[in-house]
């Protein structure tokens, strides 16, 4: 036997959001990590991280097709659609540039340029902060969509302002990287690749922010 | 002989009011369990007091013409048997009809079902002349009406609680300001729905304007008493029950006004949806008793309270376990969600019921929780659904009147 009203409601899509969240942030803590061991020339388990995230990708990207394909049309959301899969869109660009980042280092010999390796591993960690956040930004969002409580969405537009500025910070941490880049290396092919990769790894915090300011437009009132 | 009639009859009330129970009101009473504000056995024990007081103080205690106004009982007044086979047809049909959708879980509606199984034997022992055809498109009207009139009501009352209660700054001070308010509401609906049937019942009728005025200051003391209530309950934090830890302090408030909600479905309910098993059964009691055909039918006390706690019965039976599912699988159902879908619902039965309209309490609520949806108040809700009612209410009515005339052509030729 079975009551329409089961019928009625489908599993929120803020729960599988989470789960998304969830293992981008476990990867941005691996692309840590793998960075810190590839800044070592000694570096061991770099492989075995970047396969590790290679696979949190992977699980990531069927999560996010799950989302995609059980919305269909008739589905009434506290949220638009259309603004919740672009939210979705630009948290899971933040684990494609995480793992094209990991790529992009393993494309070169172990071991960074030593001037440039202090301000990278720098700009790595500054752009943790904002995916951690994101994972936090999620879980509030399934709060508040639950209750819609006006501290709940101060509490919300605080950490979307907190992940912006942290993205200013990576984004001022990544122009002077590059910049240290073309005055200290001399190899055209080394200056290349670290620019590239300083790019990409500013590229996370950029879809990072990308994915809060969509967050912002869907607890507008 | 007659003993056994009644006794086969009975039976079969029965049987439709415990499937009714199963369906309907365990949809009703399904989002106070799904939003945690009362529990399961909570939930059976509402259910059967609120909706044996609602059969009893505001059911309907006079089946007009022959259930519900469809056929014209003096054309069946020289064969009073033909009536009692097929109001015995009719409860067989739209029972059977109702168990079925339970089971496969089709939106259908109970009253419906009812109405469909009197114009199917209608049309078989005395012509399609003898339907009142307007009743059908009164019929048709409430498909549209109720669920729109419960998809306002609630989406509205749930705009009301976004915009005033819960994003403001002091959402609890703000519950104490409107939650008395909505309490008034609910009494002012519940009193007004008991003067104009309770009294009508009893045969007294004080007019319009008194009933208002009569209405108006009850109803007020009820928000007083629920003021003061409300106040208590933010200085006691309201300890929550585990599942509701989870809840914001307003929601937990809200789960304790969901209770009276939980007991004004339960209510509306009984008021309109007992008739659906007892009406008929009382046209079999009054032809078997008086062996003629009457214009219309007294239902004893004795048979509302019966039905009433059979429905309550019927829930309990076989309606509990698909509400603990709900309760421990559905968590998108909050308790202000639940108190605006069930406030919408109630509110648009009672209301409707008082406008002769005969609605159904299952599309009421989907209506209702649907307008709370539209109002961006759910978590995921799925539309489609909405296509599975739409083909219920064309499949409803032929299903039972094919049924109906059916088994009133097989009970004739066996029996008469």
């Amino acid at each position: 036997m079975r009551l329409l009203l089961s019928s009625l409601f489908l599993e929120s899509p803020f729960e599988n959001l989470q789960r998304h969240a969830d293992k981008v942030k476990e990867c941005a803590h691996l692309f840590r990590e793998a960075a810190i061991c590839h800044a070592e020339e000694k570096c061991e388990e770099f492989d075995a991280l970047t396969d590790r995230v290679a696979k949190l990708e992977s699980e990531a990207d069927a999560i996010k097709r799950n989302i995609r394909n059980h919305l269909p049309r008739g589905i009434l959301m506290p949220v638009d659609k259309f603004q919740f899969l672009q939210y979705l869109g630009e948290q899971d660009k933040v684990v494609d540039e995480v793992e094209a980042a990991l790529y992009w280092l393993s494309f070169r010999p172990k071991g960074l340029p030593k001037e440039i390796a202090p301000d990278f591993l720098h700009l790595v960690e500054s752009v943790i902060p904002p995916i951690e956040k994101l994972a936090e930004l999620v879980l509030m969002a399934t709060k508040f969509f639950r209750g819609k409580s006006g501290s709940q969405r101060e509490k919300m537009k605080s950490l979307i302002h907190d992940i912006r500025q942290h993205e200013k910070e990576a984004d001022l941490l990544e122009q002077e990287l590059k910049g240290l880049a073309f005055r200290t290396i001399q190899d055209a092919l080394v200056v290349f690749h670290t620019v590239r990769l300083v790019e990409i790894v500013g590229e996370i915090a950029d879809h990072a922010q990308n994915a809060s300011d969509r967050m912002r437009t869907m607890i507008a009132k | 002989m007659d003993v056994v009639i009644l006794g086969i009859a009975t039976l079969i009330g029965l049987y439709m009011a415990a499937n009714i129970g199963a369906n309907d009101l365990a949809n009703a009473m399904g989002t106070s369990v799904g939003s945690g504000a009362i529990t399961l056995n909570q939930a059976v024990v509402i259910s059967i007091i609120g909706n044996t007081l609602g059969a009893v103080l505001a059911g309907g205690y006079v089946t007009n013409t022959i259930s519900k106004g469809i056929i014209d009982p003096a054309l069946l007044a020289g064969d009073p048997n033909k009536l009692l086979l097929g109001m015995f047809a009719a409860l067989v049909s739209a029972g059977i009809c109702v168990h079925a959708a339970t089971l496969l879980g089709l939106p259908v509606s109970t009253t419906h079902a009812i109405v469909g199984a009197v114009v199917g034997f209608g049309v078989l022992s005395v012509g399609v002349d003898a339907v009142t055809w307007s009743k059908i498109i009164s019929i048709c009207a409430s498909w549209v009406i109720s669920p729109i009139g419960g998809a306002l009501i609630a989406g509205g009352i749930y705009y009301f609680a976004e915009k005033r209660i819960m994003t403001v700054k002091d959402p609890i001070g703000a519950s104490e300001r409107y939650a008395p308010v909505m309490i008034f509401l609910v009494f002012l609906v519940l009193i007004l729905s008991l003067i104009f049937k309770g009294l009508k019942n009893l045969h007294i009728d004080i007019g319009f304007f008194p009933t208002v005025l009569l209405t108006i200051p009850c109803a007020a003391v009820f928000g007083g008493v629920g003021r003061w209530w409300v106040r208590w309950q933010v200085r006691a934090e309201f300890k929550p029950r585990p599942e509701q830890v989870d809840y914001s302090p307003v929601d937990r408030l809200f789960a304790q006004l969901q209770i009276l909600t939980a007991c004004y479905i339960a209510f509306a309910h009984g008021a309109n949806d007992v008739a659906n098993a007892i009406g008929p059964l009382a046209a079999i009691f009054s032809v078997v008793k008086t062996h003629t055909v009457a214009l219309s039918v007294e239902v004893p006390f004795w048979m509302l309270f019966i039905g009433g706690v059979a429905v309550g019965g019927g829930l309990l039976a076989f309606g509990t376990r698909v509400m603990d599912t709900i309760g421990r699988h559905i968590t998108e159902i909050t308790p202000i969600r639940g108190f605006c879908s069930q406030f919408g619902a109630a509110t648009t039965i009672l209301l409707c019921s008082r406008l002769g309209f005969p609605v159904s309490t299952t599309h009421v609520l989907v209506g209702s929780v649907v307008g709370v949806g539209i109002m961006r108040g759910m978590g995921a809700l799925d539309l489609r659904v909405l296509k599975n009612i739409g083909l219920s209410w064309i499949v409803t009515l032929p299903f039972t009147i094919l049924l109906s005339m059916g088994l009133y052509g097989f009970l004739t030729w066996v029996l008469l």
